[in-house]
Formats: structure tokens, C-alpha cells, sequence
């Protein structure tokens, strides 16, 4: 199994851009295909972002990444100190139900980021949030392979 | 990471081509760009995506953005969008106000 860390202030000028290739170089080393990189990258941005605007209120604080490569899924979870928060209880469909012209410009985030990845856990543990995203490891001739072509 | 943008306004038409990844980073230039069009009073806008690789939901409150800046009946069409940047806008269910070619 493959671990790796990172932690980052949410203030850095180009949080998505460094989570993206925290994610990239995970994929890479796990054999996603292109597809499920993009959609595990989209969640991982989304989660961020939302921690550092909403959780974190735009105040600052940490966000620690972390990936486990195993041999059937690839587990990332995103830890941070906000006031407990669980995105899985964010419910869409009010939104969804407002014509889109009319709608408030925010609140998609949390959908995309639990639209596409295979799992996605909710915990508050130890007084952190940690959110955990799981893509499950193809493999086989539907797989780009290591090293294949990853969007990004 | 990179994000360019070009914009060309003939008649009541501005043609925005984006390249690169349009995030929480990049949107807010596109806004701007998208306000310097509505002050040029175009009624149409084209976005050209077949460079885009990326969007995260910062790109599709972009689209918000400028459904609602433009004047009311407005057209926005989005030509060459990616299979994965198409997926995120119907998504959000935000395609069936817009026109994607």
C-alpha cells in the first residue's frame, strides 16, 4: 500500500491547482483511467473549496490530504478543523428544482463532488471533519494503466 | 495549470475561447470578461471549450453569472465541450438553458 500526505493552508493563492496534483500524481501511481482521475480530482476541488469558503468562513486554516493506494481502491480523505460539517447531507433537489436562469450562482459543488466518485464516507472524528473519497480500481482492458493518458 | 481566454465581439455576438482548466482560480477572470461583454451590449454569447480540459463548479456559476447579466432571452452556446465538462454542466441541470454543440 502507497501512502501520502499533504497539508495546506486553504488561504494558498492556487489551493485547486495544488490539490490537483496531489491527486494527478495519485492516480497516476494508482492506474486510474482518464475518467475517473478527472471525476476524483472534481471531487477533491469541490470538497476543498467548500471547506475553505464555507468551512473556514475564508479565515484560513489547514486542509490535510491524504491517499492510500490499495490493491482494489484508491482512498482519499480530506481532514480539516471547521465547525462539523457533513456534505452528505447537503440535499440538491430544492436547488435542482429552481429553472437554472433563476438560480442563486452557488451551491453545486457538493454535487459534483459526490456525483461521480465511487464512495464517498462522512466522519467527525477527534474533532475534525474527514471526508473520504474511494475509487475503485478497474483494472483489465477498461483501464487506461499505469501511466496511461490522465486528464490535467 | 494555466487558464487563457480570448474574447471577439462582432455585431451583438461576443466568442469567448477558453483554454486550459477553469476553476475557483480562473473564474473570476472570466467574470470580469463576461461583464466587459454585457457592457458592449451583446446579445449572444459563443464559448468555444474545445481547449478546455477542466471545470469545477467555479466555471459553471460562471455560466450562471452570464445567463443572468445578459439581457433577458439571451442565447449562450457552448461548441466543441468536452465529454467530461459537458457531464459536469447536465449535472448541475444547467444545460437545458443553454445550447451545447
Amino acid at each position: 500500500m502507497l501512502a501520502c500526505r499533504l497539508r495546506i493552508d486553504v488561504r494558498h493563492v492556487s489551493l485547486p491547482g495544488v490539490v490537483a496534483d496531489f491527486i494527478e500524481a495519485l492516480a497516476g501511481e494508482a492506474g486510474l483511467t482518464s475518467r475517473q482521475a478527472y471525476w476524483l480530482r472534481l471531487a477533491a476541488d469541490e470538497i476543498t473549496t467548500n471547506i475553505a469558503h464555507h468551512g473556514y468562513r475564508g479565515e484560513g486554516g489547514v486542509v490535510d490530504l491524504s491517499g492510500e493506494i490499495e490493491p482494489d481502491r484508491l482512498r482519499v480523505s480530506i481532514e480539516d478543523d471547521a465547525p462539523p460539517f457533513d456534505p452528505g447531507c447537503y440535499d440538491p433537489a430544492p436547488r435542482l428544482a429552481v429553472p437554472p436562469a433563476q438560480r442563486d450562482e452557488g451551491g453545486y459543488g457538493l454535487l459534483l463532488a459526490m456525483g461521480k466518485v465511487d464512495e464517498f464516507h462522512y466522519e467527525y472524528v477527534g474533532g475534525r471533519n474527514r471526508n473520504t473519497l474511494i475509487m475503485r480500481l478497474l483494472g483489465g482492458a477498461n483501464a487506461d494503466g499505469p501511466g496511461g493518458h490522465r486528464t490535467g | 495549470m494555466s487558464f487563457t481566454m480570448k474574447m471577439n465581439v462582432e455585431g451583438d455576438t461576443a466568442t469567448i475561447r477558453l483554454a486550459g482548466e477553469l476553476d475557483g482560480s480562473s473564474a473570476p477572470d472570466l467574470n470580469d470578461l463576461v461583464t466587459q461583454a454585457v457592457g458592449r451590449q451583446v446579445g449572444r454569447l459563443v464559448l468555444l471549450l474545445d481547449e478546455l480540459t477542466y471545470m469545477s463548479s467555479a466555471g459553471v456559476r460562471c455560466l450562471v453569472f452570464a445567463h443572468q447579466k445578459l439581457p433577458r432571452g439571451s442565447q449562450i452556446t457552448l461548441v466543441g465541450t468536452k465529454p467530461e465538462v459537458a457531464e459536469t454542466i447536465r449535472l448541475t441541470g444547467f444545460d437545458r438553458s443553454i445550447v451545447m454543440r
